[in-house]
């Protein structure tokens, strides 16, 4: 009979435990799911600020030579993505099926530029760059304009200032209950030992020894949740890359890596730092304390 | 490091002019107090008298206010919180409350005793537990949690496990308040025969019938002083004393 109340006390706290490992699991895969967000609003945001370029409008008569001599130099510079080279032929084509009336028989002649259609590294696609990349551009004597939109370029580079801004100030706020619900459910396994923590103290036991088996415990937890947030964000990216296959998460393995990376270091961190803090606070008691 | 300062080796625990109290509320005054190794001396006093506070103030629960206090070669005036583990490791501590690890077995309690105050061999620890469970006479209890366990087990299983370092003194705070007559009958035989060993024991108590039956030096606390009865069974407070009276009344 004994044997069974020993299973069943056995058994109480092994169930306690696992409550607190699932807690800390779920909040984890919260500040995963935050992350994921984070993370793909930045490639999003990237995305459609290097779909912003301009063209570089080149004079009629240019050479073929001087053309490609062009192309390559804005190429080999720092901020430029990608650059195509536009034929006046090649404009004038897509211009027609543009307006769907041959506007060349109509005129005798062609009167567009060749051009190259610059994009830039999304660092660089905002109003002050474009604009001082504009001035380098015009020094060369091929070149007869850049054409761009500047309003483009400063509504897409506020809005995604203003979305940003709000996502951050999102995530973070979740980030920061996410850390106080783990901390107090640390607490709480805490406090629920903190007569042995006294007893242990009273028995001649240092603050460090006390202190030990209560961290290495936590940690061991803590992996186990890490573990479980990993299956369930896993999870979470493989139905969304069913959903949304455009996004591409999973060819982002590096983004990916990074973020399961983050939840390691964030469950161990705030898992070792919780369980310093509520166990030295106890340490600290009299046992008088105790009680309340 | 944790080196004691070495006083008179034959004294124990010395307190002189010594003022112990809560943050709140000052419990005994300008004290003196000795008790040399191998003495029993029981600790007597209605409740809130500061019985316990004065065993607290010897573990270092309780800081000392005033005066001069030495336990086991610790001066605990300048006793250092670091300190106090090594302090405790000289000192057997018995609670009216068990203060078990409830959450393992007694064998388990007593090993996290031995590997908390430095001890590393494994066959050495398990000697030390079998001898001390034997001493105590629960040698085949050990795989036992301690809510499968009496009280007086568990008692005694407290008491086993302050004896593990071979303390030079034993602290008993009403040890025999949980307790039904016979088993602290049992558990008194057991401390008189462990300071005839050489220990010291202080056992604070209500149990006036143990006084009559086990004499022994008799310290009673009482507005906030200590006072000597010096095993003068005259003076002894019994149960026709209504000091002893009140106590009873306070019991029930």
């Amino acid at each position: 009979m004994s044997k069974q109340e020993h299973k069943l006390s056995r058994r109480k706290l092994r169930s306690s435990y696992f409550t607190t490992i699932v807690s800390i699991a779920l909040v984890l895969f919260v500040v995963g799911l935050m992350g994921l967000l984070l993370l793909n609003a930045h490639k999003l945001s990237r995305h459609v600020k290097e779909n912003i370029g301009f063209s570089v409008i080149l004079e009629s008569n240019i050479r073929e030579v001087d053309m490609i001599r062009l192309q390559k130099n804005l190429d080999a510079s720092r901020y430029v993505k990608t650059t195509e080279y536009i034929t006046k032929e090649r404009a004038a084509q897509e211009l027609q099926e543009e307006l769907g009336e041959d506007f060349i028989e109509f005129l005798g002649y062609n009167p567009l530029l060749p051009s190259i259609d610059v994009r830039l590294f999304a660092e660089y696609a905002n109003p002050d760059s474009v604009a001082k990349i504009e001035q380098e551009i015009l020094k060369y004597e091929q070149v007869k304009e850049v054409a761009y939109q500047k309003s483009l370029i400063d509504v897409v580079n506020k809005n995604i200032n203003r979305i940003s801004f709000v996502l951050l100030i999102f995530t973070g706020a979740l980030f920061i209950i996410s850390l106080s619900l783990i901390n107090n459910t640390i607490r709480l396994t805490v406090y629920a030992r903190r007569f042995l923590i006294k007893t242990m103290q009273l028995v001649g036991a240092t603050r460090r020894f006390v202190r030990g088996p209560f961290i290495l415990k936590s940690l061991a937890h803590a992996i186990y949740s890490i573990a479980l947030t990993y299956l369930m964000l896993g999870g979470t990216v493989y139905m969304i890359e069913a959903q949304l296959p455009e996004l591409s998460m999973l060819n982002d393995l590096d983004t990916l890596a990074l973020l399961f990376a983050g939840v390691f270091v964030v469950g161990i961190g705030i898992v070792y730092i919780s369980t310093r803090f509520a166990v030295n606070r106890y340490l600290k008691l009299r046992s008088s304390d105790l009680y309340f | 490091m944790h080196r004691k300062i070495m006083t008179d080796s034959k004294i124990i625990i010395r307190l002189k002019n010594a003022t112990i109290a809560h943050p709140d509320n000052v419990v005994l005054t300008n004290i003196d107090f000795e008790v040399s190794r191998g003495e029993f001396v029981y600790l007597i006093g209605r409740t809130g008298s500061g019985k316990s506070s004065l065993l607290k103030t010897f573990y270092a629960e309780l800081p000392l206010l005033r005066g001069e206090g030495t336990i086991a070669g610790y001066d605990l005036k300048k006793l250092k919180t670091r300190q106090v583990p090594y302090l405790r490791r000289n000192l057997g501590i018995v609670f009216q409350d068990f203060q078990l690890l409830t959450d393992r077995s007694v064998y388990e309690n007593l090993l996290f005793v031995l590997k908390a105050t430095g001890w590393k061999k494994k066959a050495d620890m398990h000697k030390r537990i079998t001898e001390v469970l034997e001493k105590v006479g629960l040698g085949y209890k050990e795989y036992k949690m301690p809510h499968e366990l009496s009280g007086g087990e568990q008692q005694r299983v407290v008491i086993a496990r302050a004896l593990l370092n071979n303390p030079d003194l034993i602290l008993a705070d009403e040890p025999t308040g949980n307790l039904d007559p016979e088993s602290s009958e049992g558990l008194l035989r057991l401390l008189l025969e462990i300071s005839n060993n050489g220990q010291a024991v202080v056992f604070a108590t209500h149990d006036y019938n143990l006084l009559n039956k086990f004499p022994a030096r008799i310290v009673e606390c009482k507005d906030s002083k200590l006072i000597e009865y010096n095993n003068q069974p005259a003076a002894m407070p019994n149960e026709d004393n209504p000091q002893a009276s009140d106590e009873e009344i306070e019991l029930l």
